[in-house]
């Protein structure tokens, strides 16, 4: 044991593991590693067969550890709550395009069931080249700790730390420095910010380093108050340790074949990325005028589609910002999308004045903290994103939540008696920062708005007397979770994408705005429903495997078009076959990989049950993503809603107030959305009330003892 | 002429882009298209026109994020 000072922090090592590391075979190394913080004991596990069988790896094997780590009683802030990280047996392959995630998941504190986020950056690759294929931190521990897994030296340590600045930049680049100086590439960090700690919108850092431009780089697992549960249990960073990375790290069982199909796909979006999307140079801000221009980007708090200052945030301007370069976040891929901007300057905080690297802006966060708040300056959304970044703070709900704030502080359902005297309208960009500030020194209104809008709405109507049902309607959250930042109330099956969504309205389960709304490619429930299963279940098997769902489908062949089902690019499906097969020696055709996917969709649709949720209820959402709820939204789509009301429910709307066309419009919309989970469920091999029957769960072979035990207390026999 | 997709098309005085898509097979899920370069969203397709030499890729049917 010894301690280790630097100018300003001290490690103390309390707990070290020598072990001997497990050899990857195809893709996995059988071994789980699970860290109880409570009590300091670290163990390595075989992982047995039937799980590696039935849950593949990433996300998968996640979801079965924590399955096993909690009751259905238990809370995020329960020691025994787990967080999970895991890459996938095609994890960590350099070269093949989006192939180095992990997959990150708890127990939200948002929505009291499983959250799962695809994460990029070199943690999960370097944890399982360190011999793991998931990690597993349960407990909670007394004091600040930092956590190594050091696949170098074969060694585990557990340290105490101590003076280490909450600020997640600078901790990522002191430890980086710390553990591996001469080679910092070697190292990658996890870890969450100050606000992490006061409020329940925490996320976790990812790092890699920058060997070109000298600098720890960050990717985001956002979603659902990760970090505020790594916060709670005061693990202060997990660093990854690893040396070199080649094609030989997964000891794959056809080399020749990986290697054939990495060239092939990496080769693909090097020809075309420039042609099409041009993610190595702009990100995802070519979806803002883009989803402008189809009235599908959300402003202000998701009541319009669109707004003329759009141009001024989307990838015209940011091509010109970020700072040119290689940005993959995982070595060699093609897509490349992860970029930054150099020499920013904030205007507030307390990095005011200084020049700071700011990792990203991606779409989410554009439109999440720049147009659904009324705001169409890049300089502000890139000062957001730092800040978020830098606190710990997820940027979608931070932009969804501070949205449903504005809305309220216009309504006059808030005032800046509430506030403590700030003015929250729409377009305030000094306040909206001052709110980050605030959630960081854990003080203040931000205090409030840090606890999530399903908490909002619970204090705003009992503490300040605002109208419940109107907030229902305005407030963007499913499961307890923030919506994303996708306007849905054209597109049917994109409500169905958000609604019954397991962890809540995200989009990575399924994104149907376009075939839905703009081609009209799904006319009827039973297409929807459809759709409703094909692209949840395929874009499951990412997180499953370790890999990024970009490369699948936002840089696709030339001649994809000519197929009957472009939106599924059965190319691209073709070739994931193939890169599963070739790592793991599984053949599996195109057609096998839904089926991967099926069982671990429903065994997470199961945790949801077994955590006191999971069923048709859950499954609802706030009228604002379905429909107009103001008049004011109605008039400005005028045109729109009369067709709708006349056409497609034969209303006859001769002489009718808009407040009674709002109502019946509402009236069929909310029912119709009903009929789609009917249709949906009946697809997915689910009850009407939305749990998987015993025969899904028979025919996915996830029938085990405790899960037929869940069905029969909840009636499914 | 112009290029669409890497291939040499005719041109003509006030071509717009949905005439030219018209002209085009497997386009029925084309909503965005690049004009030189910049986006042009399919509410624009109508009101858009191609100036001579341009070079215009179709866009993949957009997947989100």
């Amino acid at each position: 044991m010894a301690d280790f000072t630097l100018s300003d922090f001290t490690l103390k090592e309390i707990k070290t593991l020598k072990y001997v590391r497990p050899e990857i075979e195809k893709g996995y190394t059988d071994h789980s590693l699970h860290i109880n913080l409570s009590s300091r004991e670290i163990e390595i596990k075989p992982i047995d067969k039937m799980v590696k069988d039935k849950f593949i790896g990433g996300k998968g094997y996640d979801l079965w550890f924590m399955w096993n780590a909690v009751t259905g009683k238990t809370k995020w802030n329960d020691p025994e709550n787990a967080i999970c990280i895991a890459s996938g047996p095609l994890g960590g392959t350099p070269g093949y395009p989006g192939g180095g995630k992990s997959i990150v998941t708890t127990i939200s504190p948002l929505t009291g069931i499983p959250i799962d986020s695809n994460v990029g950056g070199y943690f999960g690759p370097y944890a399982k080249f360190s011999g793991f294929d998931v990690l597993e931190l349960t407990g909670k521990s007394d004091t600040e700790m930092v956590v190594l897994i050091d696949g170098i030296d074969s060694k585990i340590k557990i340290y105490e730390v101590s003076g280490l600045t909450d600020d997640s930049y600078e901790l990522s680049m002191k430890l980086t420095d710390y553990f591996d100086k001469d080679k910092p590439v070697n190292i990658s960090v996890v870890s969450t910010g100050s606000a992490a700690k006061n409020t329940e919108l925490g996320c976790l850092n990812f790092t890699w380093f920058d060997a070109k431009r000298k600098r720890v780089r960050y990717k985001q697992a956002g979603r659902g108050g990760i970090g505020t549960v790594f916060a709670h249990k005061n693990i202060k960073a997990v660093v990854a340790r690893w040396g070199s990375v080649s094609m030989k790290n997964n000891n794959p069982a056809d080399p020749e074949a990986m290697k054939a199909v990495t060239k092939l796909h990496a080769g693909e979006i090097n020809t075309l990325d420039p042609k099409q999307n041009r993610m190595a140079l702009v990100g995802t801000t070519h979806l803002v005028p883009i989803m402008n221009d189809h009235d599908c980007l959300p402003v202000n708090n998701f009541r319009y589609g669109n707004h003329p200052e759009s141009h001024n945030i989307g990838e015209a301007v940011y091509e010109h910002i970020f700072d040119k370069g290689f940005d993959g976040c995982w070595r060699g891929c093609a897509v490349a999308c992860a970029h930054g901007v150099k020499d920013f300057v904030p205007f507030t905080g307390p990095y005011k004045g200084q020049k700071v690297f700011v990792d990203g802006p991606e779409y989410e966060t554009v439109a999440g903290c720049g147009s659904n708040l009324g705001i169409f300056d890049p300089f502000f959304i890139l000062e957001m994103n730092f800040y978020c970044d830098t606190y710990g703070l997820d940027t979608i709900s931070i932009g969804t939540g501070i949205a449903f704030v504005m809305e309220c502080f216009e309504m006059g359902l808030i005032t800046t008696k509430h506030t403590g005297g700030m003015d929250l309208s729409f377009g305030n960009r000094l306040n909206s920062l001052e709110l980050l500030h605030q959630m960081a020194r854990g003080e203040g209104f931000g205090m409030i708005v840090g606890k999530g809008i399903r908490n909002m709405k619970a204090i705003f109507a009992r503490d300040f007397g605002a109208d419940a049902s109107i907030m229902q309607d305005i407030g963007m959250e499913s499961k307890g979770l923030e919506f994303s930042e996708y306007m849905t109330k054209e597109s049917l099956a994109q409500q169905g994408g958000y609604g019954m969504a397991l962890k809540g309205p995200q989009h990575d389960e399924a994104w149907l705005i376009f075939l839905d709304m703009v081609h009209n490619f799904m006319p009827t429930f039973e297409n929807k429903a459809e759709a409703l299963h094909w692209f949840p279940m395929f874009r499951t098997w990412f997180g499953l495997c370790g890999l990024c769902k970009l490369p699948w489908n936002d840089i696709v062949p030339e001649d994809n078009r000519q197929n009957p089902e472009p939106a599924k690019v059965m190319k691209h499906v073709g070739w994931y076959a193939d890169f599963f097969s070739s790592v793991t020696g599984r053949k599996v055709s195109p057609d096998d990989l839904i089926p991967m996917s099926e069982a671990v969709y429903n065994f997470q649709r199961l945790f949801n049950l077994k955590m006191g949720y999971g069923k048709r209820e859950h499954d609802s959402l706030p009228y604002r993503s379905v429909g107009p709820v103001t008049m004011d939204e109605y008039n400005s789509r005028m045109e729109r809603y009369d067709k709708d009301l006349t056409e497609n429910y034969k209303v006859d709307i001769t002489g009718m107030e808009v407040a009674e066309k709002v109502a019946i419009l509402r009236k069929h919309r909310e029912a119709r959305y009903e009929t789609l989970k009917d249709a949906v469920y009946k697809r997915r091999g689910w009850t009407g009330n939305g749990i998987p029957t015993l025969e899904t769960v028979k025919r996915l072979g996830i029938d085990f003892p405790d899960v037929i035990e869940l069905l029969k207390l909840n009636g499914v026999v | 002429m112009i290029t669409v997709d890497d291939k040499q098309m005719e041109w003509h005085q006030g071509m717009t882009i949905k005439e030219l898509l018209d002209e085009l097979e497997h386009v029925q899920f084309c909503a965005v298209v690049r004009l030189n370069g910049k986006l042009v969203s399919s509410p624009a397709f109508e009101t858009t026109r191609i100036p001579d030499s341009a070079v215009i890729y179709l866009l993949p049917l957009i997947a989100g994020g």
